[in-house]
């Protein structure tokens, strides 16, 4: 057996603990998956820090792992903004980090290999299947930082190049629940969905303000202005309850019904250990990132060697009765971070119009 | 507006280094080709998208174009930060800079702002040269004027005689000017072009 330590860094508090929660739990499975499987001859052994929800703890406890343990690969970190402050700590120390959850895009770090969804594989097709069937004018909405900048900033392009509208763009500092002015503005404004890019308790405050909305004015009701995310889960249904019903999420995963996964955060940690112990027990010997990616994984994760990005499956699912049920699936869609390749939405030619 | 970059072709002019294979890699990442050429760049970089090159070693005669007409945006690759090499850096225009070693980072923001500065210095360039025209346009327009003066009558006249003359002929001011000079209507007979 060949011992392997391997950093964990997730929070196990603060604002966004469930989707930590899911991405340790889906890691920790994978651990004890790739330590039963006899072909493998590896044992991986965790070694776990918890930053606690705290930005700048990433980047210590980051080196704490490097400098401290043997492990040379880290699967971890939720928000962009975590996971850049732990790049500069990778690159000084020779770690390699394995990111489990979606992002922003615009980013191709050799040290990291970014396992679930980039715009091109959330943003970009629930867009163009919201605007499809609901209308072009939008609202936006997210958490202070770069996720929700960024994710927004591509709507605006995308929405403007279908010949839509942004009727508000609204930010609130991770945590805040001071949702009302928000909520005021959309029902001001009335849009036809509303884009949630907002994490954690802002997050779920959020969705059930707007799902009181919903109950006062059918015009606000999901079949006529559904709420849209690119990050919500099974893993947070619980904190959404009712509120959740009608929400339209996309990602690479949805359980619906029998899944093996609670989430696709969940799902996306698990592939990175099982891709990752693959590879290691393959290779035998100490190898830097771009050499482990050249040696087969068993078919855990397709990794671009040039972005590090992984061709994922591409889900829209709607909650119905507390439990998401996929509408639309495309498989394999590669990962084009710097959306470079995409396709124009050219006012009107790829999309129907909807009469209103 | 973000440019469109994938497809787009990109001409890298430095000596074998591993800082050319980071750069192409970043570049692959983003959706660009690129071709790496030392110590000339060839006429078919004049296809590129984008120029990076190296400013350490770099030297006006590298280049299928003179100091400052890249028809391109450029990119100056700094290692030295010695200010000779920045001047020279700066003569080439460079619409940005990507300091050496290039690691994983600062590729996609260099392209675009050498995009969105070259688009400026252009657009810059353009309005110097329709405001140059236009002043020698007037210089021809006071030369003709004074010329038909010289016929009879004050400035006004000759002024109206022009307009006339522009609206018989369908054309500009400007251009019945120019047309009044080279034709030589006036006393002396001259041919002259503005």
């Amino acid at each position: 057996m060949l011992p392997v330590e391997i950093g964990l860094l997730f929070s196990c508090s603060g604002s966004y603990r469930l989707i930590a929660e899911a991405c340790r739990t889906g890691a920790l499975r994978g651990i004890a998956d790739a330590n039963a499987d006899p072909s493998l001859h590896i044992e991986l052994v965790p070694v776990e820090r918890d930053p606690g929800g705290e930005a700048d703890a990433y980047a210590p406890l980051c080196e704490d792992i490097l400098a401290n343990s043997g492990a040379r690969h880290i699967v971890g970190c939720v928000t962009s903004w975590s996971r850049k402050e732990v790049i500069p700590a990778l690159e000084r120390l020779g770690g390699f980090l394995w990111y489990p959850c979606p992002y922003e895009g615009f980013e191709s770090s050799s040290q990291v290999v970014y396992a679930h969804a980039c715009p091109n594989q959330h943003l970009v097709p629930l867009l163009r299947w919201a605007m499809a069937r609901h209308g072009r004018r939008g609202f936006l909405t997210g958490s202070n930082y770069i996720w929700g900048w960024e994710v927004n900033r591509v709507a605006r392009d995308l929405i403007g190049e279908a010949g839509g509208q942004v009727l508000g763009e609204r930010y609130l500092p991770i945590g805040d629940t001071d949702v009302a002015r928000m909520v005021e503005e959309i029902r001001a404004t009335g849009p036809d969905f509303v884009l949630n890019n907002l994490i954690g308790a802002s997050s779920y405050k959020f969705m059930r303000a707007l799902s009181c909305l919903a109950e006062a004015d059918a015009r606000f009701a999901p079949d006529r202005c559904p709420v849209l995310s690119c990050n919500l889960t099974e893993c947070e249904i619980p904190a959404l309850g009712d509120a959740a019903e009608g929400l339209v999420s996309t990602g690479p995963y949805f359980r619906d019904g029998a899944g093996r996964f609670g989430s696709s955060f969940e799902a996306a940690a698990y592939a990175s250990v099982r891709s990752l112990a693959a590879r290691l027990a393959h290779a035998g010997e100490v190898l830097d990132l771009d050499g482990l990616l050249s040696v087969p994984d068993r078919g855990e994760l397709s990794i671009d060697p040039v972005t590090h990005h992984t061709t994922l499956p591409v889900l829209i699912a709607q909650v119905e009765d507390g439990a998401f049920r996929v509408r639309e699936r495309w498989d394999a869609v590669t990962a084009d971070p710097y959306l470079a390749r995409r396709d124009r939405l050219a006012p009107r030619s790829q999309l129907r119009a909807v009469p209103r | 507006m973000v440019p469109d970059l994938g497809g787009a072709r990109a001409a890298i002019l430095h000596r074998p280094h591993p800082t050319v294979q980071a750069l192409t890699r970043q570049l692959g990442a983003i959706g660009l080709s690129a071709e790496a050429h030392w110590p000339d760049l060839p006429p078919s970089a004049l296809g590129a998208d984008y120029t990076f090159f190296d400013a350490d070693m770099g030297h006006d005669a590298q280049f299928p174009w003179a100091p400052g007409a890249a028809p391109m945006p450029t990119v100056a690759l700094i290692g030295s930060e010695a200010p000779g090499r920045i001047e020279w850096a700066l003569g080439m225009e460079a619409g940005a800079q990507l300091l050496k070693p290039v690691g994983d980072n600062g590729v996609y923001s260099a392209l675009l702002i050498a995009r969105a500065s070259w688009e400026a210095r252009r657009a810059l360039a353009a309005e110097i040269e329709s405001l140059r025209s236009r002043l020698a346009e007037r210089q021809t327009v006071i030369r003709a004027v004074a010329m038909l003066a010289v016929h009879g009558g004050d400035e006004d006249a000759a002024y109206a005689a022009l307009r006339q003359r522009a609206m018989a002929w369908r054309v500009t001011i400007e251009e019945a000017a120019a047309r009044v000079l080279a034709g030589g209507e006036g006393r002396h007979g001259r041919r002259r072009t503005s």
